[in-house]
């Protein structure tokens, strides 16, 4: 029996946002943006599904004069991620 | 990118994969800048001491290495200020960390020796130069820079015994040349 992949994370940019995240203490909007390629409205509603999931934290402040966008991943969201990972692992390794 | 993207586990895993390298790449490529930034100060401001020294035959020129760090560290400060918004990694975070211990301990000691107690100054900062590049090196996998890092800090060692006066501050000169290289070779290997 395979375990159940998470519905929430087998999104190609709900994954990327959370492995970008899995490798660093917190990243802007902006550098997330950069990164995944995506319009701002498509990761900014990604980014609140994960939010809301408990995967990871927004934080809005400023760096300077200019507003600025912080996103974390939570020990909830790093034990989600893991999970994912190990079940991916599982599903390779039987194919093979 | 899409969200709805059907992907396979193969798909999935690769994406985890590329996404985490990428993020890896960049931000030690970003961290490269600085490397660079100080290599240039020491290898100029060890130079026109030593020139200065050299043709004036007045240590005091030696009080100008208190203008690197009042340079450096607010050219740093105003570099990441104007810089993308890279996060930080743990390989970065202890970059950072390294470099900082050093320059606390050369900055503190040299205000020692100047100001408080006589000391082969040149002789400390270059063993412990040698081990924060040997470290960098070590935590960036990249072994020439732990050889270089080893060569400056022995060698460095062994040539501040041997040499007197100004020729000791050749030695920081190498150092300078050392810390381009290193951030050279960091842009390169994270392209």
């Amino acid at each position: 029996m395979f375990p159940k992949l998470d519905p929430l994370l087998h999104s190609e940019l709900r994954l990327a946002v959370m492995s970008i995240l899995a490798g660093v203490d917190e990243a802007d909007f902006t550098y997330l943006k950069k990164q995944t390629g995506a319009t701002a409205g498509n990761l900014s509603v990604q980014i609140d599904k994960l939010t809301a999931a408990g995967y990871i934290t927004v934080e809005k402040g400023f760096k300077g004069k200019m507003p600025r966008t912080t996103c974390r991943m939570t020990p909830a969201g790093q034990e989600a991620f893991g999970k994912y990972v190990e079940a991916l692992r599982e599903y390779l390794s039987a194919s093979k | 990118m899409e969200q709805n993207k059907e992907m396979t586990a193969q798909e999935s895993l690769q994406l985890i994969s590329e996404s985490f390298n990428k993020s890896r790449k960049d931000i030690l490529r970003g961290s490269a800048k600085y490397f660079m930034l100080w290599g240039a100060l020491l290898t100029v401001t060890s130079l026109a001491i030593y020139l200065l020294w050299h043709f004036t035959g007045k240590p005091q020129w030696n009080f100008l290495w208190f203008a690197m760090p009042a340079i450096g560290y607010p050219l740093a400060a105003l570099m990441g200020k104007y810089d993308e918004a890279l996060p930080q990694n743990e390989v970065s975070k202890m970059l950072t960390g390294v470099w900082r211990v050093f320059g606390a301990f050369a900055i503190t000691l040299s205000a020692i020796a100047v100001f408080l107690v006589p000391m082969h100054v040149t002789l400390i900062i270059v063993i412990i130069m040698g081990l924060a590049e040997c470290m960098s090196g070590v935590l960036l996998k990249n072994w020439p820079i732990i050889i270089g890092g080893f060569l400056l800090g022995v060698g460095g060692a062994v040539f501040a015994m041997l040499v007197k006066n100004d020729a000791q501050l050749l030695i920081f000169t190498l150092g300078g040349v050392l810390l381009l290289i290193t951030g050279l070779v960091m842009k390169l290997q994270y392209k």
